[in-house]
């Protein structure tokens, strides 16, 4: 039973891994700290597997645990031991280094990663092309609220690319 | 820059980020099973030996009171008054302190966002709050070694006027601390020095997440 649920849960990650690694990257510029920061959000995915409501798809009950784990891990003074010290749980099969090379791209994770921890949440959901619905319902506010809010961040980051561009 | 770029970029990122990612099944394997049982395994024992520890000064106290009752002299009355005053307080800390626990236990981060980040915030701040009780005791502790037998009337004045005064800053100390440990005042400086470590930061943290947490409510 155990072992099947363990083999659920890895199958679950395996197949959404880019969204913990994508949040990972938006809240901790910091290798070390991004990895704790996966282990914390693995760790809480784990607790509360059991309590899946599988009335939502399992990519949104990932975005709500690895969103708040990533906005409170963000504002902790002080965080996790880390468990696992030299290895981490993301690997890449390919040279990492070659993998971003667009310069715009680059500004693009900058800028996200500038934003308030809140609006940046709602922002990597706009990102993935999440409806207002479902950014709505993972975040907490009205489908109103969400459509004023990307549009305020979608200016002020087309703003900051128009300062360094000029 | 377009605004549809931003979504065409940020795909375009993670595309082959996307592709090359793998997971380390044997890493994850291992961190859900093993190690992350004995982490959780350690953050509860440490909560429990200071609930026991806690219930031991507790019992010590209640035992003390106790005696000095069943063996009633009014020689002990400023014990036990002082003992009474101090084990409420020590008790009412206990209870909301194993309360917060309980919290914090319940949270589960499979709410919304703004939801779990506020019952989060909150937490921290009522932890904060009831700590600036624990400093109501204080003036009991230079209560409860006087004696009828022996005060006032076997001392000088000049002892008199030093216990008065002494019962007197500990607790306008006592009621200034009481009144002035507010989340509000969590990052001024004397809060952050007398709570350097044990969650001050992560107070003045919380307030800050909350002011945002409304702002973003609200806009």
């Amino acid at each position: 039973m155990g072992f099947a649920k363990t083999d659920i849960f890895i199958s679950v990650i395996e197949s959404h891994k880019g969204i913990l690694y994508k949040i990972a990257n938006a809240y901790c510029r910091n290798s070390n700290e991004r990895q704790d920061l996966v282990q914390e959000m693995l760790l809480q995915l784990w607790n509360s597997f059991d309590k899946y409501n599988n009335q939502y798809k399992h990519s949104t009950w990932i975005y709500r645990i690895a969103l708040n784990v990533a906005i409170s891990f963000y504002r902790k003074a002080k965080t996790r031991n880390n468990i696992f010290s030299t290895q981490e749980i993301f690997n890449f099969t390919g040279e990492q280094e070659n993998i971003v090379n667009n310069e715009n791209s680059r500004l693009l994770q900058r800028f996200i990663s500038e934003l308030k921890p809140l609006d940046k949440a709602m922002m990597l959901l706009y990102l993935e092309e999440k409806s207002h619905k479902e950014i709505a319902e993972i975040i907490g506010i009205t489908e109103t609220n969400v459509a004023t809010k990307i549009s305020r961040v979608k200016t002020l980051l087309k703003n900051k690319f128009s300062q360094i561009t000029t | 820059m377009e605004e549809t770029n931003f979504v065409l970029l940020w795909k375009e990122h993670y595309e082959k980020i996307d592709q090359s990612l793998a997971i380390n099944k044997l890493l994850l394997k291992e961190l859900i099973s093993q190690k992350a049982k004995s982490a959780v395994k350690s953050l509860k024992l440490f909560k429990f030996v200071g609930i026991v520890l806690a219930v031991v000064y507790l019992f010590v106290l209640g035992t003390l009171i106790s005696i000095a009752v069943l063996h009633y002299s009014s020689a002990a009355n400023y014990f036990i008054f002082s003992m009474t005053a101090i084990f409420f307080i020590n008790a009412k800390a206990l209870y909301d302190y194993i309360k917060h626990l309980a919290w914090a236990g319940s949270i589960d981060y499979n709410g919304s966002v703004t939801a779990i980040q506020e019952k989060l915030a909150r937490l921290e701040v009522s932890i904060f709050k009831h700590t600036s009780s624990m400093f109501l005791q204080l003036p009991f502790w230079t209560t409860f070694y006087l004696s009828n037998k022996w005060f006032p009337q076997n001392v000088g004045g000049g002892y008199i006027l030093f216990q008065c005064l002494l019962t007197a800053i500990f607790t306008w100390l006592a009621y200034w601390l009481y009144k002035n440990i507010k989340a509000k005042n969590a990052d001024k400086k004397w809060v952050r020095i007398l709570f350097n470590g044990s969650g001050g930061k992560h107070v003045s943290n919380a307030l800050g997440a909350f002011k945002e947490l409304e702002q973003f409510k609200l806009e």
